[in-house]
C-alpha cells in the first residue's frame, strides 16, 4: 500500500564497491573509520534530510523537495525516507546521538520532548529563521507554543493533522442528516451521534461508521483522546509522580466508544485497511480518521465532506500532531550549511499549499489565509481544527508511533473488543504507564 | 556404562600429535633458528604466519563484531547507559535485579519458550512427514521440492503482509473460507488465545520447506537394499517407515530439532509485522522486549541485561541438548 519515494538516497553499485573497499582497507590498516563517512557520506553540497513520509505524502513531500531544490542553488537537498513509528525515531535518535545526524529531519512535535532534553536537537535561531521571512506570528498560538522546550524552540511545523471525520454527502443526504448548507447536521450528544450512525447504516445496509483501530494502538489513542479532552479533563504525565488523570471520564469514553462497535454501527473487527476500504466503497457514512486519507477518498471518487469530530461532551478538542523540522544534533555544524537548511525549511513553510493538498493543515498561517486555500474543499471545512487541537500528554515517551501509543492499545483493545470491562483495561494501562513514569528518566 | 578409549594402532597416531621422523629436520630448518633451542616443525613458523594471515580478516570480524560487542555488552549491562548517549553510570547487578523481578520480562520470556513449543513440533513432524510423502516416489518430483520450499526463499517481511491480508477479520482469505463452511469468522490476529497460533501457522508455512530438504536428503541417503531386504521379508510400508527410515533419520531429526529450537528462541520478524506482540502483549517475545527496552525505552543498559539473562537460558538450553545427545551417542 505505501510507496517508497524514488527520490531517497540509494547506493549505486559503484558507491557499494567503493564503500567496501574503504570498510576492508581501514579494517586491514587496523585505523578507525573516524572520518570516512563511506557512501551514506552525502557531497559537500549536499543537505542530507531524513523523513518519514510515504505513500501519497511522500510524492507530494518529494514535489516540494524537488521544487526548493530548484529555487536554491548552493544545496541540494537529498532525502531519505524511513518508516516512520519505532524504526524511524531509534534511527534518529541513534544518529544524533552519534553526532552525525542528518542535517534536518521531520519529526512528529509530540515527540521532541523525548529528544531535546537529551541534547539530540539543535534549537532554531530566531533571529536568522526572521532573516529567511519566518517568523513566530506567523503559527497559530497551540502549534507555536508546541514547537518549544524550556524557553527555546526545537520545532517548526509544517502542518497540524488532526484525527477528524469524513463522511460520505451521498449517503447523509439519503439518512436525512444534511444540513441545509449541505454539511452534516450539528451533532452535540453521544447519544444524537448513535441515533445519527444508525440512519446512515440504514441508508449503507452495512456500517454508519468505518473506523480501523485493530493492531493499531495510535488509531485508539487517536478517538479517545479526542473524547476524552472534550470532557475538558486533562491527562498530566510528571516524571517520578502517579499519571494525573480522571478515570470517570476515561472510563466514560472508553464505553462509549465500545458502544460504537456493536458491528451495527460499526464493525468490532475493523482494522485501518479494512476501514478505509469500507468507506472508500461506500459501505460506511462516515470515517474517523486522519487528514492524510483525504486524498485516498478524493481518488476514490467518494462525495465527500470533512469536519472535525463533533463536540459530544462539551468542549471542541481534536487529537493532532504536526510533522515538524529539527536540527539533529550536530557535532561540528557546517554554518553554511546550516543557512541552507533555514533557507530550504523557509521555502517548505511558504510552499505549504501544495502540502495542504494532501489533506494536512498548513501551519504556517500566511498560507492559512491565502484565498487558494480557501478554496481548497473540504480541507478548509477544517481548517478551523488548528485552534481545538491537542498533542500526546508531554513525557520523553509520549507521541506518535511511542511505547505510549502500545501500552494504550495493549490493555484497550481487549475493552474495545468487549472482552475486557473498561475499568480493567483502563486501570491496567494506567498502572503501566506509572511503572514507567517511576522509573529515571532516559533522556 | 563409560567411555572406552581405543588407542591408536602404532604408526597411526593423529597428525599433529607426534613429532614428525626427525631425518627430514635438518634441511628444512630455516637458517635463522637458534642452535639448542627446541626442535621446531619445518615451517611451522611460516606455516602459523600463513595460517594467521588467512584467518586475520575473519578473526578481526570475529573479533570486531562478535568478541568485542559482547564484552562491552556484558559491561553496559552494569550501568545505566541510555540510547540518547547518557550514561548513568556503573550501577552493579540493579539491570538484573529489576529484569528478574520485571513481570514483562518473564511474560516475554514465556512467550517465547510457548512459541518455541508449539513451532518446533509442528516443524519436525511435517517436514518429515512431506520428505516421506515425496520420498514415496511420487511423480514430478522437482514440483514438489520447490513448492514445499520455496517459500522458505521468501522474506519475513513479505510473508508476514500475505499472512496479515488473509487474517483480517473482514476481508482475509481464511475468514472467508470459515465462512463459507457455516464456520464463525476468527479474529486471527487480535484474539489473545489464537494470535500466537496464527503466527506458528505462517511461520510453519514459511519455513518448514528446509527442514524438509534436509530430511528428503537423509531418506535419499539411506540404502535401497533395507527396503528391499524388508520387503522380501514381508515388512508393510508403515513397517519399513518405522523401523527402518525413522531409526536412520535419528540424527537427522536431532539436528533439525537443535536449529529449530534456536532458530524459534530468536523468533522476532514475524511477530512484530504481523501483531506487534498485541493483542495485549500475547504475543510479545523475549527479543522484541529486548528491542523495545533499548531502543524505544532508550535504556540500553537495562536492555543489555535482558538479553544477558536470554543468553543464559539459550546457553542452558544448548547444555541439555549436548547432554542428551552424548547420552544418545554413547
Amino acid at each position: 500500500m505505501k510507496q517508497q519515494d524514488s527520490g531517497s538516497t540509494n547506493l549505486n553499485r559503484r558507491q557499494l564497491l567503493l564503500g567496501g573497499g574503504a570498510l576492508f582497507g581501514g579494517l586491514a590498516l587496523g585505523a578507525g573509520l573516524t572520518g570516512c563517512g563511506g557512501p551514506a557520506q552525502a557531497a559537500a553540497g549536499d543537505i542530507r534530510f531524513w523523513h518519514l513520509l510515504s505513500g501519497g505524502d511522500g510524492i507530494k513531500m518529494q514535489a516540494m523537495i524537488d521544487r526548493a531544490n530548484a529555487e536554491e542553488a548552493a544545496f541540494k537537498v537529498k532525502p531519505t525516507v524511513l518508516a516512520w513509528g519505532a524504526p524511524y525515531y531509534t534511527k534518529l535518535a541513534m544518529a544524533s546521538a552519534g553526532g552525525r545526524p542528518p542535517e534536518v529531519a521531520v519529526m512528529h512535535a509530540a515527540r521532541v520532548p523525548g529528544y531535546a532534553p537529551g541534547g539530540l536537537l539543535d534549537a532554531w535561531d530566531l533571529n536568522l529563521l526572521a532573516e529567511f521571512g519566518v517568523r513566530p506570528e506567523d503559527f497559530s498560538p497551540r502549534i507555536w507554543e508546541k514547537s518549544q522546550f524550556n524557553g527555546q524552540v526545537y520545532s517548526l511545523a509544517l502542518d497540524s493533522h488532526p484525527f477528524v471525520m469524513l463522511y460520505n454527502t451521498e449517503v447523509a443526504g439519503k439518512a436525512g442528516v444534511l444540513g441545509t448548507d449541505g454539511r452534516l447536521m450539528d451533532i452535540s450528544s453521544p447519544d444524537q451521534f448513535l441515533e445519527v450512525s444508525r440512519e446512515l447504516q440504514r441508508v449503507t445496509g452495512k456500517h454508519g461508521l468505518s473506523y480501523g483501530y485493530l493492531g493499531d494502538g495510535a488509531q485508539m489513542w487517536r478517538l479517545f483522546y479526542t473524547l476524552y479532552r472534550q470532557h475538558g479533563a486533562d491527562f498530566v504525565l510528571d516524571p517520578g509522580k502517579p499519571a494525573q488523570v480522571e478515570r470517570d471520564v476515561a472510563i466514560d469514553c472508553l464505553e462509549f466508544i465500545t458502544s460504537l462497535l456493536d458491528n451495527t454501527i460499526a464493525t468490532k473487527s475493523g482494522d485501518g485497511g479494512t476501514a478505509v476500504a469500507e468507506f472508500a466503497s461506500q459501505g460506511s457514512g462516515i470515517l474517523f480518521t486522519g487528514v492524510w486519507e483525504l486524498p485516498t477518498m478524493k481518488t476514490a471518487g467518494v462525495p465527500l465532506g470533512a469536519a472535525t469530530i463533533p463536540t459530544l461532551f462539551g468542549t471542541p478538542a481534536a487529537f493532532a500532531d504536526s510533522h515538524s523540522f529539527v536540527l539533529p544534533h550536530q557535532a561540528r555544524a557546517d554554518e553554511a550549511k546550516r543557512r541552507g537548511v533555514y533557507r530550504f525549511v523557509a521555502s517548505m513553510l511558504k510552499g505549504s499549499l501544495s502540502w495542504a493538498e494532501a489533506g494536512h493543515i498548513p501551519a504556517f498561517q500566511p498560507v492559512v489565509r491565502s484565498s487558494e486555500y480557501a478554496a481548497l474543499k473540504p480541507q478548509a471545512d477544517y481548517a478551523h481544527a488548528a485552534d481545538i487541537i491537542n498533542y500526546d500528554p508531554e513525557a520523553w515517551f509520549t507521541g506518535s508511533g511511542s511505547d505510549f501509543q502500545s501500552y494504550f492499545a495493549e490493555n484497550v483493545q481487549n475493552v474495545f473488543l468487549g472482552r475486557d470491562k473498561a475499568t480493567a483495561g483502563w486501570d491496567a494501562f494506567i498502572s503501566r504507564i506509572n511503572t514507567v513514569l517511576a522509573m529515571p528518566n532516559p533522556v | 556404562m563409560s567411555t572406552v578409549r581405543i588407542p591408536a594402532p602404532t604408526g597411526e597416531s593423529a597428525p599433529g600429535l607426534s613429532e614428525p621422523a626427525p631425518a627430514a629436520l635438518p634441511a628444512k630448518t630455516s637458517p635463522g633458528q637458534r642452535s639448542g633451542a627446541r626442535l621446531v616443525r619445518p615451517r611451522s613458523r611460516r606455516d602459523n604466519i600463513h595460517g594467521w594471515a588467512f584467518s586475520a580478516p575473519f578473526l578481526a570480524f570475529f573479533l570486531i563484531f562478535l568478541v568485542w560487542p559482547m564484552i562491552s555488552g556484558a559491561y553496559m549491562s552494569l550501568t545505566g547507559k541510555s540510547l540518547t548517549g547518557a550514561n548513568s553510570g556503573f550501577i552493579g547487578l540493579a539491570n538484573y535485579a529489576e529484569a528478574f523481578g520485571d513481570s514483562d520480562m518473564w511474560r516475554s520470556l514465556g512467550n517465547t519458550l510457548y512459541f518455541t513449543l508449539i513451532s518446533t513440533v509442528p516443524l519436525v513432524v511435517i517436514a518429515l512427514a512431506l520428505a516421506a510423502l515425496v520420498n514415496m516416489g511420487l511423480p514430478a518430483q522437482w514440483l514438489w521440492r520447490l513448492s514445499f520450499f520455496s517459500p522458505f526463499l521468501l522474506a519475513s517481511t513479505v510473508i508476514s503482509l500475505f499472512f496479515a491480508w488473509m487474517y483480517n477479520p473482514e476481508l482475509g482469505l481464511f475468514n472467508d473460507v470459515l465462512v463459507k463452511l457455516g464456520i464463525p469468522p476468527v479474529a486471527w490476529l487480535n484474539d489473545p488465545a489464537v494470535a500466537m497460533w496464527a503466527v506458528v501457522i505462517a511461520t510453519v508455512w514459511w519455513t518448514v520447506g528446509f527442514n524438509f530438504l534436509l530430511y528428503l536428503a537423509a531418506l535419499q541417503n539411506i540404502p535401497q537394499q533395507h527396503y528391499e531386504a524388508a520387503s522380501i521379508d514381508g515388512a508393510g510400508g508403515w513397517r519399513q517407515f518405522f523401523s527402518i527410515s525413522l531409526p536412520q533419520l535419528g540424527p537427522t531429526t536431532v539436528m533439525i530439532a537443535i536449529l529449530q529450537i534456536l532458530a524459534s528462541l530468536k523468533v522476532f520478524d514475524q511477530i512484530y509485522q504481523m501483531t506487534e506482540g498485541g493483542p495485549g502483549g500475547t504475543t510479545r517475545s523475549i527479543v522484541q522486549y529486548i528491542f523495545e527496552a533499548g531502543f524505544t525505552g532508550y535504556r540500553l543498559g537495562y536492555s543489555a541485561a535482558i538479553s544477558y539473562i536470554f543468553f543464559g537460558l539459550i546457553l542452558l538450553i544448548a547444555l541439555v541438548q549436548v547432554f542428551i545427545t552424548r547420552k544418545r551417542s554413547v
